[in-house]
């Protein structure tokens, strides 16, 4: 860009930069702020509750143990959130790893059809129709009402795009790796162990990332599938929480929001480097 | 192990039945994904299927009957299913193209930042909506979009000064503000991570080609028209009908927003099933089985008639 000597040229870049980054930082703006609000709230003190200024007139940050310890099934759900998230996630990745592995460097009689199979999945408004039988599933199995039984439905919300990711990460390694193993007379299991684990890092870090979210956050499962509030994981205790009064004063709701939010942009700062690199190795190629 | 095994003793055994072992060993790493596919996904669809041809209530003793074609019947004629339809398609035709154009933009903007740190920053703050998961997204969005104590109306009347207490928007429950209200919550959520997708997909372009049509006296507007966008085609392409399907059959916002108030502009057909299975009497869940396949049909016309326009077009 350096290389254009006409002056007009030279006098338009800066304008053009300027205009450029405003863009930009308008949206980072709009990105943030109602996040940065939603974190104003949760330190306002309880007599501002329902007035509209934006800035509270003094940090109150007694909000923050107050939920934690006053509102009794709180850690229960909060409990229920992270056995459920951490369940989904390990089971996810793990079918997802040996799916993947097995759609590349396995041989597979009807693979081909497999695949196909899996990407129209996800066209299609799987979650929503198969709501009313999987209620019906549950029932029988006595998982209506338990934290254990949000597990199964919450594995399926994301396998499919799952295995395509790892399909994606296995396909990018060196197939002579997998032939030379094989020479040195590794089973699939053993290359799968030994050789390629060590570089499913970034890819595993993906899938693990898109999983945590979802099963996190899943909202539509677990208000149909549990109904005490202490079966209740914390997006289903935020959404019902109906403003107000006492416990459920407005910073009190906004502290456990960011109680819930903070996770998931804690363990996203820990691994975006990774999860940068595993985007760009093939997870974007489906 | 087991291969293991069957190595050893392979000096005995033809080589044949080792292969046909190893085959059977190969679906193993397939049983895991398949267990949850059949029993959470694929079963359950089929079962529905199945009910959508029964007057099944859930609450209700007796067994259910098989009607037939009725609950189909019975679907094409019903006011509020069509409103239903009508309603998500109104949705997703104001959804999609702000949810594809402005991070196509913002990406295209970021593309060209030249220091590397401010790119990784820029790239760090998109990511952030992502990482928050929907139903969060949504419960936020409810107390930003608040009449009383939202900052959104109080930025609109104390900064701007557009509306007072009383005029100002209501923006949801059940108003013809609250579709638009869930577009721009969507918008909002979509921007980071559909920009950072769109920023891959950006990288992948060769640097010499935007060089070359600059010096050949191509403007930025042009360039974004004729050099990045049909280069993205491929990426952009799959967004628009992943978006417009996830749009059709978009549920937990509206009833976290809406409710099930039969008058609101978020009483989609995705609400109308899940209130009828779910809700409403005994739980009919035979006539709520039909109405999601028959939804689930139409968008899939949709969503076919999309892939193949932009098949043919590579």
């Amino acid at each position: 860009m350096a290389a254009v000597p006409a002056t007009r040229s030279r006098l338009r870049l800066p304008l053009g930069t300027i205009l450029q980054h405003l863009v930009i930082v308008f949206f980072m703006l709009v990105i943030l702020l109602p996040v940065v609000w939603v974190i104003l709230l949760s330190l306002k003190p309880l007599t501002e509750s329902y007035s509209s200024q934006l800035w509270p007139s003094r940090f109150d940050f007694s909000h923050y143990g107050f939920v934690v310890t006053k509102i009794q099934t709180l850690p229960r759900n909060m409990f229920n959130s992270i056995f459920v998230t951490l369940s989904t996630v390990l089971i996810t990745t793990l079918c997802a790893v040996l799916g993947g592995y097995a759609l590349v460097h396995v041989k597979l009689p009807g693979r081909a059809l497999l695949i196909w199979l899996l990407v129209a999945s996800l066209f299609f408004p799987t979650r929503l129709l198969s709501l009313i039988s999987i209620y019906e599933i549950q029932r029988q199995l006595g998982l209506i009402n338990t934290v254990v039984g949000l597990i199964f439905p919450y594995v399926t919300l994301n396998l499919a795009i799952s295995i395509l990711i790892m399909r994606g990460i296995f396909e990018q390694l060196p197939h002579e790796l997998v032939e030379a193993s094989r020479i040195d007379g590794c089973g699939p299991w053993r290359t799968l162990l030994f050789v390629l684990a060590p570089l499913l890092l970034n890819g595993v870090v993906v899938v693990s990332m898109v999983n945590f979210v979802s099963a996190w956050g899943e909202y539509l499962l677990a208000v149909t599938l549990t109904n005490d509030q202490s079966v209740r994981t914390l997006p289903v205790v935020l959404a019902s929480a109906h403003s107000g009064m006492g416990q459920w004063a407005y910073p009190r709701i906004a502290a456990v929001y960011v109680i819930a939010i903070t996770p998931g942009i804690i363990v996203f700062a820990l691994i975006q480097r990774l999860y940068f690199k595993g985007l760009t190795e093939g997870a974007l190629k489906l | 192990m087991a291969i293991a095994v069957s190595k050893e003793a392979g000096g005995v055994r033809s080589r044949q039945s080792a292969y046909r072992l190893r085959d059977y060993t190969n679906w193993m790493f397939l049983v895991p994904a398949t267990f949850f596919f059949v029993g959470w996904q694929i079963y359950p669809i089929l079962r529905v299927f199945a009910l959508s041809f029964t007057d099944y209530k859930y609450l209700e003793t007796a067994p259910p009957n098989f009607v037939g074609l009725q609950n189909y019947v019975d679907a094409f004629s019903d006011p509020i299913f069509h409103t239903g339809l009508l309603r998500a398609f109104q949705f997703t035709v104001m959804f999609v193209p702000l949810t594809i154009l402005l991070p196509l933009l913002l990406a295209a903007l970021i593309d060209r930042v030249e220091s590397p740190r401010l790119a990784f920053f820029y790239r760090l703050v998109l990511l952030i909506p992502a990482v928050i998961p929907g139903p969060l997204i949504f419960v936020l969005w409810k107390w930003l979009y608040d009449f009383q104590m939202g900052p959104i109306n109080t930025i609109l009347i104390e900064w701007f000064g557009l509306f007072t207490r009383q005029t100002a928007p209501q923006w949801l429950g059940g108003t013809p503000l609250s579709l638009p209200a869930v577009v721009i919550m969507e918008v909002w959520w979509g921007l980071g991570y559909h920009t950072v997708f769109f920023l891959a997909g950006l990288a992948a372009i060769p640097k010499d080609l935007p060089e070359q049509a600059r010096i050949d006296g191509a403007n930025e507007w042009q360039l974004f028209w004729r050099v990045t966008v049909p280069r993205l085609m491929p990426i952009l392409s799959v967004l628009v009908v992943l978006r417009f399907g996830t749009a059709m059959s978009v549920i937990d916002e509206f009833l976290i927003f809406g409710g099930f108030q039969r008058t609101s502009p978020t009483y989609t057909w995705t609400v109308y099933m899940y209130d009828l299975a779910f809700k409403i009497g005994y739980w009919l869940q035979g006539y709520a089985s039909a109405i999601g396949w028959l939804g689930a049909l139409a968008m899939m016309v949709f969503v076919v008639g999309m892939l193949y326009i932009f098949r043919s077009r590579d």
